[in-house]
């Protein structure tokens, strides 16, 4: 049996310890899955599983932390007050997560408002001395502020390495305040990878916002995600079943309700992973696990999946079977723009595995790909949820596959082995240099435009208008220069200072 | 006891790294936690520069950094910079967690200057000071480490007629790129050679390596970066001429520039002072005719013009728009609120500058790095007539509340694309003029 999750402790275990996360390989798919052993791994013991080499090199660039994960999660609660118990420097992170806030409330048709976090803005002297009761006055104007239906507390590099005591802070102000006052271990150094943070959030949520005496709602279906555009809605509409959409945007109560729903529904499981398998394991609401739902198959079996867990198969049937008609000759259009077009993927691990299955739908080659980590297996443990093994198994091997977190240094001998025609990006940093090389790239905003049938149509024409970019990127290419020396820019192996 | 903040307008010392970035060519290398640079990035935006952002090395502190100390990953990460990384000068910068656990980053340094590397290395702890105090001591760090290198070259106030400007601090200025070459090409005119270090306008590292051979040094800030002048004046006796807060518009560009100028003569430096003086004419002569057009329109506006504004944004920006406002563009300035965290010894001295924009007006002043409580004041006051929030991106929901005019003009800015758009000067103030009432038209039917 694999373990259970555990609620009791006040900090959540990093993803490394967990799952056995790497955040450095090199090689093709076909080899990861075999090295991550997914099966193996979720068994028992975790020490017999089949061992996962990860590169170790003498250079990097900066990444990101998990304390950025848990001011874009715990920071974008809508009626709750984030705390960063940091130096004023951690507050950096507020000016794009406000941003993804406000664009994000008003695409799904809530208030617009600005984010609302709140830096203790450390000094020498706190560090020296403490700032317990800094702190407490942090909280004390939360609350005069905002009147928040919960408080959430940030801990930083600082605050970890000096120890300071946030736990028993916070069980004195939830007691004081009578709101909910969660500390979240988030320490930028605690893990080697940012998703952590993802964690660390939801692991507060669950032990101090779920309601554990839930009256349960038969048609309510948790979707944890992030900011994107209402598609879930509609889609499950079809299933006469209602989203509660979580973490981002969501409010405290929609938090509370998690443990209502009839089933949990992730988009990326690197996301949803933890939240998910916890809500199964201590509430009893059973997590959706089925490949992700991108391209027809994943979509498929994601929908059947979650139809036979609220008992609504014949409504998913003749859904499907109506989608598959809708777009399917828009797609058959789509192809034939699309054939002999070369793509390239670098976005977090398996948002990635889900794309390059919708690219695949649509006959674009991709024979590269960059995931920033790789978790070997989820929590749950639960073999349907090996997404990097249904993208094997239905859509084939990528030949150049690498885990390489956000090193931009990286990336510039990754294209030179593949040479695509576009890239996909998720998050900020690798743009700028694609463009540098005139690769025009899409940066996805909305997070759910690939998703189920209507996603590979979406996806299908975001690559056209990024394809007409083309000219612009060309001009760039020929007029900047790169800050790589010509020795490294000659480099054909971008591991070679690891091995 | 430093306060909490809420909505924050300025970073920690690390952000100093875009003073780094600001330098042709030069490479910040950041000793700290993965998510300090991406931050730093974040707040700034488009701050990228040549090797900024994302390319920027990093040691990406980690546990076992934590408990066994991080010299050694440092050792390797920069020499492997080198090896990867195209660039003519080297900073180190160092994070909290390397400051906490007591990295000797120094000693490091030490190893590369041995062997022929001139690397620069600057604590920047994140709960030291923020990053209006860390720029000074980086530039500092840059004279002491880098610039002495290479004084044999560059002897002492040699070039009568140079001089080292230190007014916009990279980034953290959002027009900075603009209001540095404006500086550049008004102090040209009058006949100096003008060092301003930073931007595409300046001369990179070489430039640098000249600042010793400058006659004085010109400090437009009410405070931040005094510290440079005054180390300069030190190190290599060169005096300063300091103007208080930024000079924009006509009044304060003018005497911003005598200034300059008498402070000159009075250190007996040949240059024609009448071709000076007869520039300064012939711009101001452009500037009143843009002005005198503009007045029309004001005169002649039926719906309504911002009568007056609340700013909140850093000291010499809260005081230089201030002056230029009431006297320029007839907008009064109420209640003014600067977030800077301006120290307490600099306090006085700009209540005072701003007190002499007005002999009838009392301009109320708040010093309140703590913006989420300055939104708070300004929302419990109201005056009679339309009016005018200049702030940063995070001030735009208020102004919407207030149905107040919006114009954003400082840090963070997402609101705003700032390209070669500058603000001091004769053109910047025509400039803010555009932008004050081009936002004004957009609310005409």
């Amino acid at each position: 049996m694999k373990e259970k999750i555990n609620l009791d402790m006040p900090e959540v275990q990093p993803r490394e310890q967990r799952l056995g996360t790497i955040i450095a390989w090199d090689g093709d798919i076909d080899e990861l899955h075999r090295q991550s052993d997914f099966i193996g791994r979720a068994g028992c013991d975790r020490n017999a599983a089949c061992k996962l080499c990860e590169l170790r090199g003498p250079f990097s660039q900066g990444s990101v932390c998990s304390e950025q994960m848990v001011e874009c999660q715990a920071g974008n609660v809508r009626d709750a007050v984030l705390i960063q118990h940091a130096p004023i420097g951690c507050g950096a992170g507020q000016v794009p997560y406000n941003s993804i806030y406000r664009n994000g409330l008003a695409m799904r048709g809530h208030k617009v408002e600005n984010i609302r976090i709140i830096n203790t803005n450390l000094s020498e002297d706190d560090v020296v001395f403490g700032a317990a009761d800094k702190l407490r006055m942090a909280i004390d104007d939360a609350w005069t502020r905002y009147k928040p239906k919960a408080i959430f507390i940030a801990t930083s590099c600082a605050t970890g390495i000096i120890g300071e005591d946030v736990d028993s802070i916070a069980r004195e102000k939830q007691e004081e305040l009578n709101i909910p006052v969660i500390p979240m271990a988030c320490e930028g150094f605690r893990s080697k990878h940012w998703s952590t943070g993802f964690d660390a959030t939801q692991h507060g949520i669950l032990r101090q916002i779920v309601n554990n005496h839930p009256h349960k709602q038969e048609d309510l279906v948790n979707v944890i995600n992030l900011w994107g555009s209402d598609v879930f809605t509609p889609m499950l509409a079809n299933l006469n079943l209602r989203v509660n959409y979580v973490i981002d945007l969501a409010s405290v109560d929609d938090l509370a309700r998690m443990s209502e729903a009839a089933a949990t529904v992730g988009f990326c499981y690197t996301l949803s992973s933890y939240l998910a398998a916890a809500l199964e394991e201590h509430f009893g609401v059973p997590e959706v696990k089925a490949p992700m739902p991108y391209g027809f198959a994943g979509t498929d079996a994601w929908l059947r999946e979650l139809a036979r867990i609220t008992h609504r198969e014949e409504l998913a049937e003749k859904y499907i079977k109506a989608e598959h008609a809708r777009v399917h000759p828009r797609i058959a259009e789509l192809k034939k723009k699309l054939k002999g077009v070369k793509g390239y993927v670098a976005t977090g691990s398996a948002y990635s595995h889900g794309l390059i299955q919708v690219l695949r739908e649509l006959e674009v080659k991709v024979n590269g790909s960059l995931v920033f980590h790789h978790d070997p297996v989820y929590d749950s443990g639960d073999e349907q949820e090996d997404s990097l093994g249904h993208l094997l198994k239905h859509y084939g091997n990528v030949e150049n596959f690498h885990v390489s977190n956000r090193q931009q240094y990286q990336l510039y001998a990754f294209l030179q082995k593949v040479h695509p025609d576009f890239m996909l990006i998720r998050h900020n940093g690798l743009a700028p240099l694609a463009s540098r090389l005139g690769i025009p790239a899409a940066p996805l905003g909305d997070e759910h435009i690939a998703i189920g049938y209507q996603g590979i149509i979406n996806l299908g024409e975001t690559i056209l208008d990024i394809l007409a970019r083309k000219k612009y990127h060309d001009s760039i290419k020929k007029h900047v220069t790169l800050p790589y020396t010509d020795w490294w820019l000659k480099q054909e192996d971008a591991y070679i200072l690891a091995r | 006891m430093s306060k909490i903040i809420e909505q924050e307008r300025y970073t920690c010392a690390i952000g100093a790294m875009q003073s780094v970035v600001a330098i042709p060519k030069a490479l910040p290398i950041l000793h700290s936690g993965p998510g300090c640079g991406m931050m730093v990035r974040g707040f700034f935006e488009r701050s990228t520069g040549y090797a900024g952002g994302s390319t920027v090395p990093c040691t990406n502190f980690s546990e076992q950094e934590v408990v066994f100390g991080g010299i050694d990953k440092l050792r390797l990460n920069i020499e492997n910079s080198y090896k990867v990384l195209e660039s003519a000068l080297q900073v180190v910068f160092t994070g909290c967690t390397a400051g906490i656990v007591g990295d000797d980053v120094e000693s490091l340094a030490k190893e590369f200057r041995a062997i022929g590397k001139p690397l620069v290395t600057v604590e920047t702890t994140g709960f030291k000071c923020n990053n209006f105090v860390a720029h000074s001591e980086v530039v500092n760090a840059i004279i002491d480490q880098y610039v002495q290198l290479f004084i044999k070259d560059n002897s002492i106030r040699s070039e009568k007629n140079a001089v080292n400007l230190f007014a916009s601090i990279p980034y953290q200025d959002q027009f900075w790129k603009e209001n540095l070459r404006t500086y550049k090409y008004l102090l040209e005119n009058l006949g100096f050679k003008v060092h301003i270090l930073f931007g595409p306008e300046s001369g990179g590292v070489t430039e640098w390596q000249q600042i010793p051979r400058a006659n004085f040094n010109i400090l437009v800030s009410p405070w931040y970066g005094q510290e440079i002048v005054e180390h300069l004046e030190a190190v290599y006796g060169q005096p300063f001429f300091k103007f208080p807060h930024l000079p924009i518009g006509a009044n304060e560009t003018e005497k911003f520039l005598h200034g300059v100028l008498d402070f000159a003569k009075h250190l007996e430096i040949a240059i024609d002072y009448d071709n000076a003086a007869g520039f300064i004419k012939h711009e101001s002569a452009a500037y009143y005719e843009e002005v005198d057009n503009l007045a029309t329109f004001l005169l002649e506006f039926r719906y309504g013009l911002p009568n007056h504004v609340h700013i909140i944004h850093d000291a010499g920006y809260v005081v230089g728009l201030s002056k230029f406002l009431l006297h320029e563009t007839g907008i009064v300035p109420k209640e003014q609120f600067i977030v800077d965290n301006t120290p307490e010894k600099f306090q006085q001295a700009i209540k005072e500058d701003l007190k002499t924009t007005s002999n009838k007006k009392n301009i109320s002043l708040t010093f309140e790095p703590d913006a989420g409580k300055v939104q708070d004041i300004i929302r419990g006051i109201s005056h009679q007539g339309r009016g005018l929030i200049i702030g940063s991106g995070w001030d735009k929901q208020l102004a919407k509340e207030k149905k107040y005019d919006f114009l954003s003009a400082s840090v963070p800015s997402p609101y705003r694309l700032v390209l070669t758009t500058g603000y001091v000067g004769f053109h910047g103030g025509l400039r803010i003029m555009e932008d004050i009432f081009n936002s004004v038209l957009s609310t005409y039917k």
